[in-house]
């Protein structure tokens, strides 16, 4: 075994805690790391950042064409 | 409520007033399908290569949705649904063949983008200047270089906010495949994003 290396252990927990999954216990000892550690607490709010960027990135919209077609898939009214 | 038998004098012929609420059903559905289409196109246009595919794509779903309204149930989810008609539809549409590639030992961990991106930028490692050095395109590339069977979860958890509850039922798949595949493809897709932004290693 290698010794415990908490930055390595938070770095594990870094997902599962920014997707709110740990159990209260977890989250608790991941957030005193980050509170003590800026090594990590740096890289938590990258993780963030780009979380955020990646969102974004996803916002591209559909063409009006698409949208009119999609509305024209409907059940005609009688 | 249904009719018992002996009681259906007048339900003999069409109830023209039963008819009048399912066809305002049928239409309430396709308004809030509808609604919901932009939020559904955000997920479609990474799970698949182009632009033109994700436009297919979205008039196979929309077609098949107002087709088989009747088998949603009023109440839960319609964005997760229709997604899971979308990811079906992809699924069929021969990705499939496309064998999951060979799994080569990826064991960089969740820093390895952040430390990679402060190494080779200016010295500078305030986390916005960091994050503000990858590009809208190192992203959407990257994504198109996740093997499709990851991107599908990355795509629906990170682009499309979907729990990993939800995005198990979409795809079908154990929530701890969800939460697996995740994992693995947060790192291919971060792996790539380095890739892409500062360029392999030794080079």
């Amino acid at each position: 075994m290698t010794a415990y290396d908490p930055c390595a252990h938070c770095e594990e927990m870094m997902q599962p805690y920014m997707d709110r999954v740990l159990t209260d216990t977890e989250r608790a000892e991941a957030e005193t790391h980050l509170d003590e550690c800026t090594y990590c607490r740096k890289r938590y709010h990258f993780e963030e950042k780009l979380r955020q960027f990646v969102r974004q990135v996803g916002q591209e919209q559909m063409t009006v064409e698409l949208k009119t077609k999609l509305a024209g898939l409907r059940t005609p009214l009688q | 409520m249904v009719g018992w038998p002996g009681m259906s004098e007048t339900t003999r012929e069409p109830d023209a007033r039963q008819l009048a609420t399912d066809a305002r059903d049928r239409v309430r559905f396709e308004e809030e399908a509808l609604a919901l289409s932009d939020q559904v196109y955000r997920v479609a246009r990474h799970l698949v290569g182009s632009r033109e595919e994700a436009e297919d794509l979205m008039q196979e779903t929309y077609a098949r949705a107002f087709r088989s309204w009747r088998s949603f149930q009023p109440g839960t989810n319609l964005r997760a649904w229709l997604l899971r008609i979308l990811t079906n539809l992809n699924i069929d549409r021969g990705r499939k063949i496309q064998r999951t590639p060979d799994l080569q030992p990826l064991e960089e961990g969740d820093y390895f983008l952040y430390n990679k991106l402060e190494a080779t930028g200016d010295g500078g490692s305030d986390e916005d200047r960091v994050v503000e050095r990858l590009s809208q395109n190192d992203v959407v590339g990257a994504l198109s270089e996740v093997p499709h069977d990851f991107r599908d979860v990355v795509v629906l958890v990170d682009i499309g906010d979907f729990t990993y509850a939800d995005a198990a039922q979409i795809l079908d798949i154990p929530i701890g495949t969800v939460m697996s595949r995740l994992h693995r493809g947060r790192r291919i897709l971060k792996q790539a994003m380095a890739e892409s932004a500062v360029g392999g290693d030794g080079e």
